[in-house]
Formats: C-alpha cells, sequence, structure tokens
C-alpha cells in the first residue's frame, strides 16, 4: 500500500518534513485548513460538473431553457456564492495567518536567553558567526565556525540576522517551515526554536547561480550544554597566535565580515 | 482578391488582421514546440539526474559534455522554458493570434484600426524571437538567471558569464514593444470599430478577454519595459541601478526594486495570460450548452474588476524579502479579495451548463478542462497568498505545480478549445474529431498528474531550480515521485505529437467545414469561407447580445445570429 501511496496524485500522501519547531504547527494548520476547505469546493465543482453532463447532455436534454441568468434572484445568488467564498476561506485563513504572524513569526524574542547569529551566504556556502564570549558581533573573539555547519541550542530562541556576500540567497529550513532571503544592502531577520534535538539539512531557496543545488548546510540540535561545549571547542575568528593569519581569503572564504547587530523595533 | 498582388503582400508582409493571427498562430505553436522539448530535458535531468540523455530527446546535442545535462546548462533550460512559454508561446497564442483574428470579426469591423501598425507589431514580435534564438549561438550560451533575472545574479557581477543576460533583457525589451504595438491597437479597435448596434455588452465575452488582457498590456508592458532598460544599461554599462552591497560601488542602488518593478508588471502578466481564456471559455460554453452565458453583465464585471486587483497585488511575489508586517498584510489582504470576482464568474460558468443541451463536441471538452483546471489552480493559490503558508511553500516545486496550472494547463486548454472552435473560420476545414477526442484525454490525464504531483513534492519540501535532488537526504525519498512525473510528462508531450499530427493533416486534408458548423450567433460565422481581406462587405447592423441560444421566440433553430431581429426583443 506504501508503494501504491505515492503513485497516486495526492498532496494528502507525501509528508512535509518532519516538524521539529515550536511553530510551524501554525503553518502546517493554516495549510491544512485549506486543504479541508478547497478540497470540499473542489468536490461540489466536480459533482456539479458531472451531474450537468449526465442530466443535461444533448441527448437527454435536447431542448435548453434560454435564461440569461440577469434576474435579480441570480444576481443575488451569485453575489452570496462570493461572499461565502470569502467568509469561509478568505476571512478563516487571514485571520489564522495575521494571528500566527503576530504572536510567533513577526514578534522577535527578546531577553538573555536568545541566541543570536549572523549568516552571511555567499556563491555557494553558509557563512555563519556567533558572538563569542563578549556578546557583541565584530570583535576578536567572535566565533566562526566552518563553512556550512550551524550549530543551536534545543528549547532556546534563535534570532538569524542575514545579508549576503554577492547574489541574492534565501535560508531555506524544511523542518522549521520556514525561509528568509538574504539581499545585497541590506539585513533581514528570522527566528525560530528548536523542540527536538537531531542532524538536519537546510538549503538555498534561491537561484544563485549554477551551483544553487549544492549551497547545503548541516544543522545541528543539541541541548544548551552540548551546544556552550561545541562553541567553547571553536577557535575564535582572531586568536593571539594568528594575529598575522589573513584568513582564507584566496581560497575564497571572506573573514571579518561581521556586521553590527541591527536592533529590531 | 486579385491574382496581381504578389504572395509577399498577402502571405508574408499582409496587412490583413486575419493573415496576420495565422502567422502569430504558427509562430506561437513553434515557440510552444520549443519550449515544451526543454521541459522535457528538465524533467529527465530531475528523474534521471545526471544520466545521459536518450537519442529520443535529442541526446546528441550533449555530446560535448558526455551525453549529460551540465549545471549550467540546466539552469538556462528552466530559464529559457518559462521565458520562451510566457512571452513567446502562450503570448503570441492567445492576446497574438485569437485577438487579431477575433476581434475585427466578432465586432463587425473591416480590419484592426491600425492595419499597418498590426504588420509591424508582427513583425517586431518576430525579430524579437530572432534576438532570442540568436542567444542560442553565443560562445556562453543563453541565460541562466531564471525567467526572473533577479540582479544581481543577472548582472555581470552575479558571475553568468557571456552575453546571453543581456540578450535575454533586449529580446524581451523587444518583444514587449511588439505586445505594446498590438495592445494599443486592440483597445482602439474595439473602442472605435464596433459595428453599429455592437454595444460593450452585446460583445461576445472572448472580446471581454481579449480587450481586458490588452488594457493590461497598455499600462502594465511599459513598467517592465523601463525595468529592462535599466537593467541592460546596467549588464553593459556598468551602472547600479539594481547592485548593491558589497559588489557595489559608494552604496549602490537596490536590487529590491527590480523585484518590485518585474511583479507589478508580472502579477498583471499573468492575468493577461488567462483573461482570453476566460473570455472564450465562457463563450464557447454559451455556444456548446445551447443557452446564453450565464450572467453575462456580471461575468464581464468581475472579469473587470480582477483587472483592476491584478495590479495591487504583486507583493505576493515577495512575501520573504523581509517586507515590512504592515504591508505583508496589506498584501494578503488585497490578494484574497480576488477570490470574490473569480469565484462568481466560476459559478456563472456552472450555472450556463444548467438546463441547457450540452453538445461534447472537441471545443466544448477542451473548455470543460479549463474548468477543471483552473479551479486546481485558483484554489491551490490560495497557500501562495497566505504570507504563513508561502514561507513554507515560496520556491517550492508546489509554487511551480501551481502556476503552471493556471498559466500552462489553463492556457493551453483555452488554446486548444479556440484553435478546435475557429480551425473552420481560419482554414476552411475541420479537425478530425476522433483524433482531437484521444488527444483531449490524454493531455488531460497526464497534464494533471504532472502538475499535481508536482505541488504534493513542493508540499514535502522539494525546492525548485535543484539541479540534482539527490544532493539533499530529505528530497531522496521523493525520487520515485519525480521518475513518475517525468513518465508522465513525456506521455503528456507524445500527445502533443499526435496533436500536432492533426493539425498538420486537417490543415491540408481535413473535412471541409461548413459555413456555420457549430450553429453560432457571432459575427464571424455569417460570412463564407475565405472571409475576404476587409471582412466585411458592408458593415453589419447589431441587433442581438452574442448568445441568443435558444430563444423561444425564433422558430426551427436554436440559434441566431446577431443581425437578425428576433420577434418580440427591443
Amino acid at each position: 500500500m506504501d508503494k501504491f501511496k505515492k503513485f497516486l496524485p495526492g498532496i494528502w500522501f507525501l509528508d512535509p518534513p518532519k516538524d521539529i519547531s515550536l511553530d510551524g504547527y501554525r503553518i502546517d494548520n493554516v495549510i491544512q485548513y485549506t486543504d479541508f476547505v478547497i478540497t470540499l469546493y473542489f468536490g461540489i465543482v466536480v459533482a456539479a460538473i458531472i451531474f450537468f453532463v449526465w442530466r443535461y447532455n444533448s441527448r437527454k436534454h435536447p431542448h435548453a431553457v434560454h435564461d440569461h441568468g440577469n434576474q435579480k434572484k441570480h444576481l443575488y445568488v451569485t453575489v452570496a456564492m462570493g461572499l461565502l467564498v470569502f467568509f469561509s476561506i478568505d476571512v478563516v485563513i487571514e485571520s489564522m495567518s495575521f494571528k500566527d504572524l503576530k504572536e510567533a513569526f513577526w514578534n522577535f524574542p527578546k531577553g538573555k536567553d536568545v541566541v543570536r547569529i549572523e549568516i552571511m551566504p555567499q556563491q555557494y556556502a553558509w557563512n555563519i558567526r556567533y558572538p563569542g564570549e563578549d556578546d557583541v558581533f565584530g570583535t576578536d573573539d567572535d566565533i566562526v565556525p566552518p563553512q556550512n555547519i550551524l550549530h543551536i541550542p534545543v528549547n532556546t530562541p534563535i534570532v538569524v540576522q542575514l545579508t549576503t556576500y554577492d547574489v541574492i540567497h534565501s535560508l531555506y529550513l524544511p523542518n522549521f517551515r520556514y525561509k528568509q532571503d538574504a539581499t545585497p544592502g541590506m539585513v533581514t531577520a528570522m527566528w525560530f526554536q528548536a523542540k527536538e534535538t537531531g542532524n538536519f539539512e537546510f538549503a538555498c531557496a534561491e537561484l544563485c547561480g549554477n551551483s544553487h543545488f549544492k549551497m547545503k548546510g548541516y544543522l545541528t540540535v543539541e541541548s544548551k550544554d552540548e551546544f556552550d561545549n561545541w562553541i567553547a571547542s571553536q577557535e575564535p575568528e582572531v586568536s593571539e597566535d594568528d594575529e598575522d593569519d589573513w584568513g582564507d581569503e584566496d581560497e575564497g572564504v571572506p573573514t571579518k565580515w561581521a556586521w553590527q547587530w541591527k536592533e529590531l523595533k | 482578391m486579385s491574382s496581381s498582388k504578389s504572395i509577399m503582400s498577402t502571405h508574408i508582409f499582409s496587412t490583413d488582421h486575419k493573415t496576420i493571427g495565422k502567422q502569430f498562430l504558427f509562430f506561437g505553436i513553434f515557440f510552444l514546440l520549443f519550449g515544451g522539448f526543454q521541459a522535457l530535458l528538465i524533467r529527465w535531468q530531475l528523474a534521471y539526474p545526471e544520466q545521459p540523455v536518450p537519442w529520443w530527446l535529442l541526446g546528441f546535442l550533449f555530446d560535448g559534455d558526455g551525453g549529460i545535462i551540465t549545471p549550467d546548462m540546466y539552469n538556462q533550460l528552466f530559464t529559457m522554458h518559462g521565458t520562451i512559454m510566457i512571452f513567446w508561446a502562450i503570448t503570441p497564442l492567445l492576446i497574438g493570434a485569437f485577438g487579431n483574428f477575433l476581434i475585427p470579426l466578432q465586432i463587425g469591423a473591416k480590419d484592426m484600426a491600425f492595419p499597418t501598425l498590426n504588420m509591424l507589431s508582427f513583425w517586431t514580435f518576430f525579430l524579437s524571437g530572432v534576438v532570442l534564438l540568436v542567444s542560442y549561438f553565443l560562445p556562453m550560451g543563453v541565460a541562466s538567471g531564471g525567467w526572473t533575472s533577479y540582479p544581481p545574479l543577472s548582472l555581470p557581477a552575479g558571475g553568468i558569464p557571456g552575453l546571453g543576460q543581456a540578450f535575454w533583457t533586449l529580446s524581451i525589451t523587444v518583444m514587449g514593444v511588439a505586445t505594446m504595438m498590438g495592445a494599443i491597437n486592440y483597445v482602439i479597435t474595439i473602442i472605435r470599430l464596433r459595428a453599429p448596434g455592437m454595444t460593450y455588452f452585446r460583445m461576445p465575452l472572448s472580446v471581454w478577454g481579449l480587450w481586458l488582457a490588452s488594457i493590461l498590456n497598455v499600462i502594465f508592458v511599459p513598467v517592465i519595459a523601463a525595468g529592462l532598460i535599466m537593467l541592460l544599461i546596467d549588464q553593459l554599462l556598468g551602472t547600479q541601478f539594481f547592485l548593491a552591497g558589497r559588489l557595489a560601488a559608494g552604496g549602490g542602488g537596490d536590487p529590491l526594486l527590480f523585484q518590485h518593478v518585474f511583479w507589478i508588471f508580472g502579477h498583471p502578466e499573468v492575468y493577461i495570460l488567462i483573461l482570453p481564456v476566460w473570455g472564450i471559455v465562457s463563450e464557447l460554453l454559451s455556444v456548446f450548452s445551447r443557452k446564453p452565458a450565464f450572467g453575462y453583465k456580471v461575468t464581464a464585471i468581475c472579469m473587470s474588476t480582477i483587472v483592476v486587483l491584478s495590479s495591487l497585488v504583486w507583493g505576493h511575489h515577495m512575501y520573504t524579502t523581509g517586507m515590512s508586517p504592515l504591508l505583508g498584510k496589506t498584501f494578503m489582504f488585497l490578494t484574497l479579495l480576488i477570490s470574490i470576482p473569480s469565484s462568481i464568474f466560476f459559478f456563472n460558468w456552472l450555472a450556463t451548463l444548467w438546463r441547457g443541451s450540452l453538445h461534447f463536441d472537441p471545443p466544448m471538452l477542451y473548455t470543460m478542462a479549463v474548468i477543471w483546471v483552473f479551479a486546481i489552480g485558483g484554489l491551490t493559490g490560495l497557500y501562495n497568498a497566505t504570507v504563513t503558508a508561502d514561507i513554507y511553500l515560496h520556491d517550492t516545486m508546489f509554487v511551480v505545480g501551481h502556476f503552471h496550472y493556471t498559466m500552462a494547463a489553463s492556457v493551453l486548454f483555452g488554446g486548444y478549445a479556440a484553435i478546435a472552435y475557429w480551425f473552420p473560420r481560419m482554414f476552411g476545414r475541420m479537425l478530425n474529431p476522433f483524433i482531437s477526442k484521444v488527444h483531449f484525454w490524454g493531455t488531460f490525464i497526464t497534464i494533471n498528474l504532472v502538475f499535481f504531483n508536482m505541488m504534493a513534492l513542493g508540499y514535502a519540501g522539494h525546492h525548485r531550480r535543484i539541479y540534482n535532488p539527490n544532493e539533499y537526504e530529505f528530497l531522496q525519498p521523493l525520487m520515485d515521485m519525480n521518475i513518475f512525473i517525468t513518465i508522465m510528462a513525456l506521455l503528456l508531450g507524445a500527445f502533443q505529437i499526435l496533436y500536432l499530427y492533426n493539425f498538420v493533416q486537417s490543415l491540408f486534408k481535413g473535412k471541409v467545414a461548413e459555413t456555420n458548423p457549430w450553429k453560432a450567433n457571432t459575427l464571424e460565422w455569417s460570412m463564407d469561407y475565405p472571409i475576404p481581406h476587409g471582412n466585411f462587405e458592408t458593415i453589419p447592423q447589431v441587433v442581438n447580445g452574442p448568445n441568443e441560444y435558444s430563444h423561444p421566440n425564433v422558430k426551427d433553430a436554436d440559434w441566431v445570429c446577431q443581425t437578425v431581429k428576433i420577434e418580440g426583443e427591443s
């Protein structure tokens, strides 16, 4: 049956990636409501088509009824139809979506326990930066792990600010149901929170050149202790013994690219 | 027509709107095949990544690269597939061919308002196609920045080598000039040259659709033309309208500006493509149900409302760019408003069938298919209009499936319906109805299996424009579905070859058509084939609306030409 299922046309048979986020359920809910209500309306359309084809085909019903459908009662019915659609679909999904944006996605967390990360994608890799011990970006103790490696603690709000080294990229986290563009000349922001540990993938969702498909990152969600240990095990960007090291600029890896954290209003 | 006129003036550089319409038709079919073939290559790569392209997909084209599609080529393929289908296949097929052929005939005019401008429009269009095809012979190949060509990727600083991107920009700019010339002509023809008695609310709904689409063209093509000219001088002269960040000197411009300009045009553009289909569907449903279009005026007003709304919703393509929350909510609200007029005219379509006498000739089958695929396409748009759902589904295969339902499936079936219906008017012969029905069922089944499953893939997280899905672990379980879609797409392509055979065979050997094979009321059927240059000997006096089918006061027939007075009607 499972083998058979995936050869059926069906949005209901392919599952989205596992949701490990605090708020991903909100997106799943609005999608599920939309699934339900449009299936209902589509079912009505199909039922009407089938019935009309069976009942009013020319063999069964050789003489059509001359009717312009331009009387007052017809107008009332059609307008009622439009309003029904508006209130049963539009108003519902709009209020769901607005509520989710207000309560979650556009409601950035504040406070001491928030983990802040700066991410600057380039063709075709992810540069990731943690503020280090002083909690300020752009200082010598910033932690810059190898490209494409992102670690976050579980059950902790993560705020990411993004800009790009070259063209537009988009940070796509399938397991969080979220993506955010990184655009030249501006800093954009997103936040999310994991509720499960594990290893996951993230991707670039905006076409960025011929190796766009290879722009993959590895996300590790771990406990707070493990995360702290991992941070401690990373070398700061500028350590005492490599003052003269100019980084790997020759190999196309940018260094010292931090920007001042933008406080959100 | 006098025999002294050369073939050049009657068939090549003709100012006759019917000839120009046919020229657009053949032009569009050529590019439809070309763009469709590229789609099959994209599907091959997605199902069998980095495996040699088989000979029956012209594998020899890839011999230089070991027979496989390289990442660069893959990006070029989907860029050109989208560009060609939108600008050089759908636009000429519906607006070019049927706009030209139908508007003067259906409103009772001798020709377009500006016949020479009309000819110039086609030849400018032709030139834009040549520029596009020439770019295939550039040393570094064609454009590969996606059909949206967002800067900075589409600028030299974005890293795409060669002149492909500049040729892309130039060819679309030239195409835009041709479109503007055509659109101004259509709009003015409809306003000025309607026959006496042909009021706006006696025009066939097909003319309404074409008229509204042309109005959108007149307003919004100049917007994209301005944006493209800025992009072109960014590309060639090194200005920085759309360049910012590290790559720009001294602050630079704003890449988001291009996205706004692109979608201010781009969203109306999808309605430019679909409005002629809505009109044709409304008209054909009435003809083949043998009863008037239900709520004719309401349908026309709803389509006009959508024209206005369509120009206010472009921001829903940009939810993930980090736009202000207030703007995001506004765009979502305006986008959802479109569902009111859409559901009203959709209801009118179904009510037209109600108590009709339905004849399932091939044009009617294709028309019914539009109802089906457009229902799916329209309803699935709701996910993309919703900010939160779109943040997940944006840039996934879901979007690809959705817009192929609205723009590919609906427009294709609308085009097939129009060709099947007006083929006898254009060429004096009938398409083979049996082959048409086989083609209809084959296309209907496979096209749904292709595009519906694409939406399912997107829901499962499959992002778009990915050369090799196997790169990601979470996409590997979806490989079976990718293979299934590709097999269905190949079948879909095979059915189109059958269609082409039917088209060409019927063109020369098809059954000779009667003057009015569908017993239709509209003016284009009131003359014998071939209709001479200048159409009507005397301009007709119109006394009826377009859809007076099965009128109780008309004896012995269920139709009456728009010029014949019905007893008891004022």
